[in-house]
């Protein structure tokens, strides 16, 4: 679950204050809101990425407000999806995993069932720079998802792709919501996508957040 | 009506505006590319002959040309000076400097038409001939007719010996007015005839004991320049670029100064600061090698400072988030996912780092002082022979330092090919 409790933050003259959300576990939630009105930030808080000045951050069943973005458990996409440059396919998903000191065999177990699930067997090796958006995306939510996170966090993962991606990514995000049970955050725009995936639906405007089922 | 159409849209054509670019670029490039092929070209690879005294007397063209009085069967070197148009020697005519063989008696200075009672500006020097050749506990004492001008220390090319062991380039360790010592490799049999001549300036810079270690001391430091600066400025970088803390400002304002101070000012800083530091530390760096690596590290690093700032501001900080939520911890991220793409810049940050010290003079000079076989660097080589009078002996240090610098971008874009490929 993810539960935020009365978060205030501040970034310059950007202000949020005494939000609260709450998702239960395995729920499938979208967080919608203008371009501005501070999504990005509410999930990096999420994240750990940015300090509250206020406020709890409650995923799973720990209280994570002040552990560094390393130990909460989460799985973060970002909007650019930042893969790693001088990485191949395979380092990016078998990351979090080194990380763990899995052993080696544990590794290739696991890259190789996120590269099923993803689609991404025949990319292991290339480097980032040589993937389509479509490609580049599966390959971000490998690496996010490799570590067995609690929860996803989804910035805007579908913008930026053309119909036919949008439609497998689609198919994929609910097939990765099916088959992980992860409880998922997701950042979009489009009423279309929250419809389609969302079992939950988050409003933040004037910097509150409020639920419509 | 035609103006309105769609169609009547013409654009002025682009050819005045590229122009442009290549013009005020190219004349840049070309200016650069010149600078350099002057340096090469200048340079007379060729030897010189060993040369006796003037034989031209101090004085004036009074009336017209002039005859000097020459030995025949002599060979003569001839330098024209400006007020001369050449030199007549038999029935040959020399308008450029080069040497000759006296056939007659004399020859004759051609004064420009144009200077009655110019001053004689032209040289004429016979070449010296080898006397006598005595071998004794292999070293080599030769006689040459005429006074030959060669100092302590300067090569010889002998050449025209007819046992092994002769033929070659010898430091002269001992002179006279006209007598020449140089050593010979043990065993080495006695020879009737040899020639000499003086090896061109490249070769007698690259045998001397003075520059060899110059060459060394300048190739050591600038190295160990190079290491401390990346070792300093990668963390500074990317401290100044990563992190907000109080008086930032202030700390980017102190980073600046080497670069803006004048390098001179630096050395004089770090001088009067050894003033104040106990006795055993400033005796072991001022004046010796360490406050050459000193001089030279503290202008260098800041501009390796500046380029690593600048490849970590290149970076988005998306990265580090990622691996943080991923499990790493700030170092884990930092050397996983930042310095593997940092190193463009490393490599960077490191050539521009070794060339600086390279050229370093200034700060060397006043911190380090110009010590033969102690403290001198490249630079200092170049200055010793430009103050020595010996222009040709500094462009041969000048065109060391050109190829130091040459093969370490060499290295440098080597280095950064691989990375582009893998």
């Amino acid at each position: 679950m993810i539960a935020l409790d009365k978060i205030t933050l501040r970034q310059g003259d950007f202000e949020l204050c005494d939000v609260g959300l709450e998702l239960s576990a395995s729920e499938y939630g979208v967080l919608m809101g203008r371009s501005g009105c501070g999504k990005t930030t509410l999930l990096e808080a999420v994240c750990g990425l940015r300090n509250i000045e206020s406020g709890k951050i409650i995923l799973g069943d720990r209280d994570v407000t002040t552990l560094p973005p390393a130990e909460r458990g989460v799985g973060y996409v970002p909007q650019d999806r930042a893969l790693f440059p001088t990485l191949p396919v395979r380092e990016q998903l078998a990351f979090a995993l080194v990380l763990r000191s899995l052993g080696q065999a544990a590794i290739a177990d696991r890259v190789g069932e996120l590269a099923e699930l993803l689609g991404l067997a025949d990319l292991l090796d290339r480097m980032p720079d040589r993937l389509s958006g479509g490609e580049a995306q599966r390959v971000a939510l490998g690496r996010a998802l490799a570590h067995r996170p609690s929860v996803l966090c989804l910035d805007e993962p579908l913008a930026a792709l053309d119909e036919e991606l949008y439609g497998e990514m689609c198919r994929l995000l609910e097939r990765v919501h099916q088959e992980t049970g992860v409880t998922i955050l997701h950042i979009t725009h489009s009423p279309s996508e929250a419809r389609r995936l969302a079992g939950c639906h988050f409003c933040l405007a004037d910097g509150k957040v409020t639920r419509n089922e | 009506m035609s103006g309105t159409s769609p169609n009547s849209h013409r654009i002025a054509s682009d050819k005045p505006f590229l122009l442009g670019l290549a013009v005020l670029g190219g004349s840049y490039l070309l200016i650069i590319a010149a600078m350099v092929l002057a340096d090469l070209v200048y340079l007379n690879y060729g030897d010189r002959p060993v040369l006796g005294p003037e034989r031209l007397q101090q004085g004036r063209y009074t009336g017209g040309e002039t005859t000097v009085a020459v030995e025949p069967g002599r060979r003569y070197f001839f330098r024209r000076g400006e007020n001369e148009a050449g030199l007549r020697a038999g029935n040959q005519t020399l308008t450029r400097d080069g040497s000759f063989r006296a056939d007659g008696g004399t020859v004759t200075l051609l004064p420009r038409a144009q200077e009655q009672a110019a001053p004689i500006t032209a040289s004429l020097r016979p070449e010296a001939r080898v006397r006598g050749i005595v071998l004794s506990n292999d070293v080599a004492t030769v006689t040459t007719d005429v006074v030959h001008g060669q100092l302590w220390g300067e090569f010889l090319r002998v050449s025209g010996a007819d046992a092994p062991g002769w033929n070659g380039v010898h430091e002269i360790t001992h002179t006279t007015t006209n007598q020449l010592s140089f050593a010979v490799a043990a065993g080495t049999a006695a020879v009737g005839s040899l020639s000499l001549s003086r090896p061109n300036p490249l070769v007698q810079a690259l045998r001397s004991r003075d520059i060899r270690f110059s060459i060394k001391l300048s190739l050591v430091s600038c190295t160990l320049t190079t290491l401390l600066s990346l070792w300093v400025a990668v963390p500074i970088g990317y401290v100044m670029s990563r992190f907000e803390f109080r008086g930032k400002p202030v700390i980017d304002t102190l980073l600046d100064i080497p670069i803006v101070l004048p390098p001179l000012v630096v050395g004089l800083s770090l001088l009067i600061l050894f003033r104040y530091m106990p006795e055993w530390l400033s005796d072991a760096v001022v004046y010796k090698w360490p406050a050459v690596v000193l001089a030279q590290f503290m202008v260098a690093c800041a501009f390796a400072v500046r380029t690593m700032r600048v490849t970590f501001d290149q970076i988005p900080q998306r990265f580090e988030q990622v691996a943080l939520t991923l499990g790493c911890n700030r170092r884990q991220a930092f050397w996983r996912i930042i310095m593997p793409q940092a190193k463009g810049g490393l490599l960077a940050a490191g050539t521009l780092a070794w060339a600086r010290a390279l050229g370093e003079f200034g700060p060397i000079l006043v911190f380090a002082g110009a010590t033969r076989q102690k403290t001198e660097v490249l630079p200092t080589s170049a200055f010793l022979e430009l103050q020595a009078g010996r222009t040709e002996g500094m462009l041969a240090v000048s065109l060391i330092m050109i190829a130091a610098a040459v093969v370490v971008f060499l290295i440098a874009r080597t280095l950064g090919m691989k990375r582009i490929f893998a």
